[in-house]
C-alpha cells in the first residue's frame, strides 16, 4: 500500500520549499547588511536594521514551525472568527487614533503591530474555505459574497492609507477565484471591466487618492506631468539597478545606496541595492530563485490532499507572486511606486513573520497530501 | 480516531494549474527582459548616471522678515543659532547617541528622549534630521561638529533665531515667535518640527508675510557622503519686512515717562488712526520666548500680580472716570440740552434716599456745560443723565465706538462694557436702576473701556467724527469703522472745552499747558473701590485700592496733530499722576526733548545695515536689562 495510514508525514513535507525559503532569507539578510552599512572614514558601522531583522527571521522560523505542526484543517471552522477579529483590530485603529494622519499600526513598545497583515491571512483563509465548497464553476452569488468579504477590509486598509496592501488583498482574492474557475459569463463581464478599467481609474479612483498616491501613478504613466519628487524615487532606483551592469559593482560597493539616493533602501527598494551590487548575473539568479520558490509552492498546490488545502495553497501562491511581481516591477520601473515589500529580502517585522507563517502553512499542506481511505 | 475524508482522489482544477504555470513563466520573462534592458542595454548609461549622481536635496531656511519702526529702526531681526539634530536612519545606536547629545548640550536625557519619541509619533521620515537640542553656544559649535563625526547621524544645524532689539519695550506689540506646536505643524504644510512660528502680536498677525518660503538646495557629496559643493535649485524667498507706524524713540520716551507705574500710553494720529506709540507697563522681555523659556521664568511671568503679559492698551478694561464726560457732554448736546443751561452743584445729588457726591465736597455752585467739563463737576452729569435716561446714553456710547472692538490688528482685544437695560437683563437678570444711570454718567459703575477705545473717540472729535481702526502698520490704509452721531458744532464745542481744561485757571489739566503748542485735555480719576465717607490721601490708601488715573488729550502744532491717552493703574488723581506722563510725551512730540541717541540700525530701501561688531548687540541687551531692572526696581 502506498497510501499512508498516519495523518502526518513529516518526511513527505515539501523540502524544496523549505530549502529555497532558507536560501532567500540568507540572501535577504546579506543584502540588508549591505543596505545598513554606514561608512565612517575607514571603519564601518551598521544601522540598527540588520540586527533587528535577524531577530525577526528567528521569530519567523518559530512561527513557521508552529504553522507546520498544527493541522491546517482546524482553521476551517474558525476562519470567520479570524476575519471578524482582524477587521475589528483594523477598525479600532481609526477609533483609537482619530488624530493621526497615518493609521497603520499599534505601537507595542519597541514593536509596531500592523493589523493589515493579519487581515491578509484571514481574508485568504475565509476565501479558501468558501471556494472549497459548492459546485463547479463558481456562480454569480458566491462570487459576489467572496468579493464583498475582500472589499470591506480592503477599503479600511485603503483609508489607512495603504494602497499597496489593499491592492494585494484584492489581487490575491482575484487570483484564487480564477484558479477555482468561474462561470463563463463572469469572465466575460470581467474582460469588459478590464477594458474599461483605465477609464474607471481616471474617473473614480484618481480623485479619491491622496496627493502622493496620485503623484506616483501619474509619474508612472507620464513622468513629465508628475512632481519631480515622485519620479525621483523611481529614477534613482532604475539608475541603481542599471549601474550594476553584468557583474554588479561588488558587495558593499554600491554608491547609490550608500549615499542614500535610494529611498527606503532597507524596505521597499531593497532589490535596488541588490541589483546595484550584484548586477545582471545576481539579479537573474534572484529572479530564478523566486521562480523556483514559486514552483515549489505550485508543487504543493497541485498535490494537495483536499480542496481547502489546494485553495489555500493557491492563495499563498498569489500572495508571494503578486508581491514579487509588483515590488520588482516597481524597482525596475515597470510598475508604479506602491508600498509593497519583496518577501524575505525587504526589512519589516510583521511582513517577515507572515511570510514564514505562509511557508509553514504550505509545508503543513504538503505533509497532508495523501488522501485517506476508510478501510 | 476521527479521520476527515476528502472526496476520493481530489484533483486541483486543471485550468487553474495551467494558469499558475503561465503566470510564473510570464513573471520570469518580464523580469529577466527588464533586467537585461536596464543592466546590459542601458548599463553603461546608468553607470555614468550613478557616478554623476552625487547631488542631494536639502532645504534652506528663508529669512524671516524684519520688523521695523516708522524710521526703519530694526525692532525684530534674525541671528544665527545652532542646533543639534539626529538622522534616525544613519544612527546605529540611538539610546547611547541620545545620551551623548545630552552630555554635550546639558539638556536632560528624558527631554531628548521625549522629543525623539514625538518625532516617531509624528511620522518624521527616517532620513530627515530631527532637531533635538536648540541654542548650542557658539563657542561649542566647532568642537561639537568634530565630535559629531564619530557619531553617525548627528549633525549640527545652523538655524536662525529671532532677536528683538528693543526687548521689553515692544514686546506687547511685536509678540514673539516660538517652536511650532502640533496644531501649527498640521495647519502650515511648510513648517517642520523645530521651526518657529509667530505666537503673539505682530509676529502672529503678520505670520504669512513674515515667514517667507523655504528654498531647495542641491548638495554634492563625495563617495563617503560628505558635502562638497552646494547649488541652489529654488532660492528661498525671504519673508517681507514689516514696517510699523510706531516710532521707537517715542515709544522709549513714553515708556520712561510712565516711571515704573503700571499703565499704558496710546499715541495716535487722529486723521488716520495710525498709532505712533503703544506702551504697556510692566512689560517682559520677549527674547525669553524665542529660546526655550524655562518653566520657572514662565511661571514668574504668568503669576506676577502686575500681569506683565497683558497688553493693557487693548486687553485691559477700566472704568473711564471723568474722561467719560467728553462723551456724555456730546450726548447731552445731541439730546438738545443747551450749553448755557446751568445746574446748581451743592456737592451732592440726591436720588431717593441715596446721595451721589461730587468730587469737590463744597460743590461748584452754578455750573453750565463748559464749566462742568473744565472743573469736572460730577453733579451736572448726575442731573442731566438722570433727565436724559440710560437708553440714550447706551446707544450714544455704542455709536461712539465704546463697548465694541476697534479691530486693531493685534490678538485678544477686549470690547469693554457699555451698560444698559438689555446688558443688565442678560448679564445679571435684573432690571436697570435709576441710580445706576447716575453712576454711569461719570464713567463709574459697570462702564469699562480700553485706553485704545478712548484714543479712537478723542480722535473722532478732531477728524470730523470718524472712528478709525487703530493702525499699526506703516502705509496701511485708514479704515473708519463708524461715525459718531455728533454734528460739527457739537464736536467743536467739546474740543474747545478740552482746550479750556488746560488753559482755564480752574481747569484740571493746567500742567499740560505749553507755549509752543495748543493742548486740550480731560482728566479722569476712576474709583476702584466705593467712595468712603472721608477722603483719604493717596499715600494712605492701599495700592490696589488707589484710583486709576486717566488723561485723554490732543495736541496741535502747525501741521502736527496728535491724540495722547495715558492711563496709570492705581495712580491716584488723573491730573497729578497721568498728567506729567502726557507732558513728557508732548515734550518729545513737539521737539522740546531730543530723543536719546541710541545707536540705530537703520534699514533703508531694503538694504539692512547691520553692526559689524557686537557693540550694537551689547547695547541692546544692556538697554533691555536696564528696562527690566527699571521695572523690577519700581515694585
Amino acid at each position: 500500500m502506498t497510501q499512508g495510514m498516519e495523518e502526518r508525514h513529516i518526511w513527505k513535507a515539501n523540502w524544496a520549499l523549505l530549502f529555497f525559503t532558507v536560501v532567500l532569507s540568507v540572501i535577504g539578510l546579506l543584502n540588508l547588511y549591505s543596505a545598513s552599512v554606514i561608512r565612517l572614514g575607514e571603519g564601518i558601522s551598521l544601522a540598527p536594521y540588520f540586527h533587528r531583522q535577524c531577530l525577526w527571521v528567528g521569530l519567523g522560523v518559530l512561527c513557521m514551525l508552529g504553522c507546520m505542526f498544527l493541522d491546517y484543517r482546524r482553521l476551517i471552522s474558525s476562519a470567520e472568527l479570524f476575519l471578524i477579529l482582524s477587521v475589528a483590530l483594523l477598525a479600532a485603529l481609526f477609533l483609537l487614533y482619530p488624530d493621526n494622519a497615518i493609521k497603520r499600526w499599534y505601537p507595542l513598545g519597541a514593536v509596531n503591530f500592523q493589523p493589515s497583515e493579519a487581515v491578509k491571512i484571514s481574508v485568504m483563509l475565509l476565501a479558501a474555505k468558501m471556494l472549497s465548497r459548492g459546485k463547479n464553476p463558481l456562480g454569480w452569488k458566491e462570487f459576489g459574497i467572496i468579493v464583498c468579504i475582500g472589499l470591506v477590509p480592503a477599503i479600511l486598509v485603503l483609508k489607512q492609507p495603504d494602497l499597496g496592501t489593499a491592492m494585494i488583498i484584492m489581487l490575491i482574492l482575484g487570483g484564487m477565484i480564477l484558479f477555482r474557475g468561474v462561470k463563463v459569463s463572469i469572465v466575460k463581464v470581467g474582460l469588459v471591466f478590464l477594458v474599461f478599467s483605465p477609464l474607471a481609474l481616471a474617473k473614480l479612483v484618481l480623485p479619491n487618492l491622496l496627493d502622493y498616491q496620485r503623484d506616483r501613478l501619474i509619474g508612472f504613466v507620464s513622468p513629465d506631468k508628475a512632481s519631480p519628487k515622485s519620479v525621483y524615487q523611481s529614477e534613482q532606483s532604475k539608475i541603481a539597478v542599471g549601474s550594476g551592469q553584468i557583474r554588479g559593482r561588488g558587495y558593499l560597493e554600491g554608491t547609490q545606496s550608500k549615499l542614500r539616493f535610494i529611498p527606503a533602501k532597507h524596505t521597499d527598494f531593497a532589490m535596488a541595492v541588490f541589483g546595484e551590487e550584484w548586477g545582471f548575473v545576481g539579479s537573474v539568479t534572484l529572479v530564478v530563485l523566486f521562480c523556483i520558490f514559486l514552483l515549489s509552492i505550485y508543487a504543493t498546490v497541485s498535490s494537495a490532499g483536499d480542496r481547502f488545502g489546494g485553495m489555500l495553497g493557491a492563495g499563498i501562491f498569489f500572495y508571494f507572486f503578486w508581491q514579487v511581481l509588483i515590488n520588482m516591477g516597481m524597482v525596475l520601473g515597470i510598475m508604479p511606486v506602491v508600498g509593497i515589500p519583496l518577501p524575505f529580502i525587504s526589512y519589516g517585522g510583521s511582513a517577515t513573520l507572515v511570510n514564514f507563517c505562509m511557508v509553514g502553512l504550505l509545508l503543513n499542506i504538503s505533509m497532508h497530501r495523501y488522501v485517506f481511505r476508510v478501510v | 480516531m476521527r479521520i476527515s475524508i476528502e472526496s476520493e482522489g481530489y484533483q486541483p482544477p486543471k485550468h487553474g494549474l495551467i494558469m499558475l504555470q503561465v503566470l510564473l513563466a510570464l513573471l520570469f520573462c518580464v523580469l529577466v527582459f527588464r533586467l537585461w534592458h536596464l543592466q546590459i542595454v542601458q548599463g553603461d548609461l546608468n553607470l555614468q548616471r550613478a557616478q554623476a549622481n552625487r547631488w542631494r536635496e536639502r532645504q534652506i531656511y528663508a529669512n524671516r522678515g524684519l520688523v521695523l519702526d516708522d524710521q526703519g529702526v530694526i525692532l525684530a531681526e534674525n541671528r544665527p543659532s545652532y542646533a543639534v539634530a539626529l538622522t534616525r536612519e544613519d544612527c546605529p545606536d540611538i539610546p547611547s547617541t541620545l545620551a551623548k547629545i545630552s552630555q554635550w548640550t546639558g539638556e536632560a536625557l528624558s527631554k531628548l528622549e521625549r522629543r525623539y519619541q514625538n518625532s516617531l509619533l509624528e511620522g518624521v521620515p527616517g532620513f530627515n534630521p530631527v532637531i533635538l537640542a536648540h541654542d548650542v553656544k557658539f563657542g561649542r559649535v566647532a568642537w561639537l561638529e568634530s565630535e559629531a563625526l564619530n557619531w553617525p547621524g548627528v549633525t549640527v544645524v545652523a538655524q536662525q533665531r529671532r532677536f528683538y532689539t528693543h526687548g521689553a519695550k515692544f514686546s506687547h506689540v511685536l509678540g514673539y515667535v516660538a517652536l511650532a506646536n502640533a496644531a501649527e505643524l498640521r495647519d502650515y504644510k511648510d513648517l517642520f518640527r523645530g521651526d518657529s512660528v509667530g505666537k503673539r502680536g505682530v509676529e502672529l498677525i503678520q505670520e504669512n508675510r513674515l515667514r517667507g518660503a523655504k528654498g531647495l538646495e542641491m548638495q554634492e557629496v563625495d563617495a563617503l557622503g560628505r558635502p562638497l559643493v552646494r547649488e541652489n535649485k529654488n532660492r528661498p524667498h525671504s519673508g517681507e519686512d514689516v514696517r510699523l507706524s510706531l516710532d521707537a524713540d517715542l515709544q522709549e520716551a513714553a515708556a520712561l515717562a510712565l516711571g515704573g507705574h503700571s499703565g499704558c500710553i496710546v499715541v495716535m494720529d487722529p486723521d488716520t488712526g495710525k498709532l505712533l506709540a503703544l506702551v504697556t507697563a510692566p512689560s517682559y522681555d520677549n527674547n525669553l520666548f524665542t529660546g526655550r523659556l524655562s518653566a520657572e521664568d514662565w511661571g514668574k511671568l504668568r503669576d506676577d500680580e502686575r500681569h506683565p503679559l497683558q497688553n493693557r492698551a487693548i486687553q485691559s478694561v477700566y472704568p473711564p472716570g471723568s474722561v467719560w464726560k467728553l462723551m456724555m457732554a456730546a450726548m447731552f448736546l445731541r439730546e438738545g440740552i443747551k450749553p448755557g443751561e446751568t445746574v446748581a452743584c451743592t456737592g451732592e445729588f440726591k436720588l431717593g434716599n441715596r446721595s451721589f457726591r461730587c468730587w469737590r465736597s463744597g460743590g461748584h455752585g452754578r455750573v453750565d456745560m463748559l464749566r462742568s467739563l473744565v472743573e469736572s463737576c460730577d453733579v451736572y452729569y448726575y442731573q442731566m443723565a438722570d433727565r436724559v435716561g440710560i437708553d440714550k446714553l447706551t446707544s450714544f456710547a455704542l455709536s461712539s465706538g465704546f463697548g465694541r472692538l476697534t479691530g486693531i490688528d493685534l490678538p485678544s482685544e477686549k470690547p469693554g462694557v457699555v451698560p444698559g437695560r438689555e446688558w443688565k437683563a442678560t448679564m445679571r437678570g435684573e432690571p436697570w436702576q435709576r441710580g445706576e444711570t447716575v453712576n454711569a454718567s461719570i464713567g463709574q459703575g459697570y462702564t469699562l473701556v480700553t485706553p485704545v477705545q478712548m484714543a479712537v473717540y478723542v480722535s473722532s472729535l478732531l477728524n470730523g467724527g470718524l472712528l478709525f481702526k487703530p493702525l499699526l502698520l506703516d502705509g496701511a490704509r485708514p479704515e473708519a469703522f463708524g461715525r459718531t452721531p455728533s454734528t460739527e458744532e457739537e464736536r467743536a464745542f467739546i474740543v474747545q472745552a478740552m482746550r479750556r481744561v488746560v488753559e482755564d485757571r480752574q481747569g484740571t489739566a493746567q500742567r499740560l499747558g505749553r507755549r509752543d503748542a495748543v493742548i486740550g485735555a480731560k482728566t479722569g480719576t476712576a474709583q476702584v473701590v466705593a467712595l468712603k465717607d472721608v477722603r483719604q490721601r493717596v499715600e494712605d490708601t492701599l495700592y490696589e485700592h488707589r484710583d486709576h488715573a486717566w488723561i485723554a488729550t490732543w495736541g496741535l502744532k502747525g501741521e502736527q496733530r496728535y491724540v495722547v491717552v495715558v492711563m496709570v493703574e492705581h495712580g491716584g488723581g488723573g491730573s497729578a499722576s497721568a498728567g506729567p506722563v502726557a507732558v513728557a510725551v508732548y515734550d518729545y512730540l513737539f521737539g522740546a526733548v531730543k530723543p536719546r541717541s541710541v545707536p540705530r540700525q537703520v534699514a533703508a530701501s531694503g538694504y539692512v545695515v547691520r553692526p559689524q561688531d557686537d557693540s550694537g548687540l551689547d547695547e541692546a541687551i544692556r538697554a533691555s536689562t536696564q528696562w527690566v531692572e527699571f521695572i523690577e526696581g519700581s515694585k
